[in-house]
């Protein structure tokens, strides 16, 4: 778990920084309250599962005003005029480009499979060990990572 | 102008990736979108692209059949088509490479690594700004 978790901090940063220009500080081992905190505000959430060497899935969380910033900054135009279709496009491609940038860094040489990623609840985001807080500029949010 | 086909399931993706070729100098771009590998398949049975872009983790065809039925086609199989995605593990990328692909991209990219491409295998020529200064210096 150590090893994927140093990997998706870094895949995280690259991430934020290279396609919405949001540098990012990370919170580790938040306590449950600071998860519960986050789930409790409007956001959006999505999963994306992986196989390889090792399985499992990643969870995002993104509150909404942040995932508006992030879709504005993606697309250079306003994210509050933005729909569902490009906000939600824009949650999903974001978990797959962490999740995808992340396995490559645990190991280049082992092949690794994504599948497609899902929208969930919100109250779907686990509250166990595994989750990264990101701060960012702005509001917080949350990556999780289930190894199966 | 330039006429190429993106590939992707991610409506933004797709997007970004028009805006960011747009803005590194081909702003009279004509570009096609597709969803899936099976959807750019049928956009190319009736419009010629110079450059396919293409993701590789779609629903109904991936990237990588996309690009063995690109190359496995008499007519099409010309057409460059570069793999930009977030799977890009060595084994996969020579995966792609070894299916016809001229090149890969990783996501996350830079807009600079998108122009790159797009010079690589359209040149400089291909250029609007560079077009323009050339029709400046036109003898007639």
């Amino acid at each position: 778990m150590k090893t994927i978790l140093t990997a998706m901090k870094i895949s995280i940063s690259e991430v934020m920084e290279t396609m919405f220009f949001l540098p990012v500080e990370f919170l580790e081992k938040p306590a449950q309250k600071q998860i519960k905190a986050l789930k409790g505000r409007q956001s959006r959430a999505c999963c994306l599962d992986f196989s390889g060497d090792g399985s499992g899935s990643v969870y995002l969380l993104v509150p909404t005003p942040l995932l508006l910033e992030m879709a504005g900054n993606f697309m250079g135009e306003p994210g509050e005029f933005m729909g569902d279709e490009l906000l939600d496009g824009t949650l999903m491609e974001t978990v797959n480009m962490m999740t995808g940038n992340a396995l490559r860094k645990v190991n280049a040489k082992i092949p690794f499979e994504l599948g497609i990623p899902r929208l969930v609840p919100g109250s779907q985001f686990p509250e166990t060990e595994g989750t990264l807080i990101i701060k960012t500029t702005g509001p917080e949010m949350a990556v999780h990572i289930t190894l199966g | 102008m330039i006429s190429l086909l993106i590939v992707d399931d991610s409506l933004p993706m797709r997007s970004v990736i028009k805006k960011t070729i747009r803005a590194a100098g081909y702003g009279q771009s004509e570009f096609l979108e597709a969803a899936n590998g099976k959807e750019a398949l049928k956009l190319l049975k009736n419009n010629w692209v110079d450059m396919v872009l293409t993701d590789h983790n779609m629903p109904v065809m991936n990237g990588l059949d996309f690009i063995r039925a690109v190359k496995a086609d008499a007519i099409i199989k010309t057409i460059p088509v570069v793999v930009i995605s977030t799977e890009g593990n060595e084994s996969r990328v020579r995966e792609f490479m070894d299916s016809g692909a001229a090149g890969y991209l990783a996501k996350p990219f830079t807009a600079e690594a998108i122009r790159d491409l797009i010079v690589k295998f359209l040149g400089e020529a291909s250029y609007d700004e560079d077009y323009s200064d050339s029709n400046e210096n036109l003898d007639f």
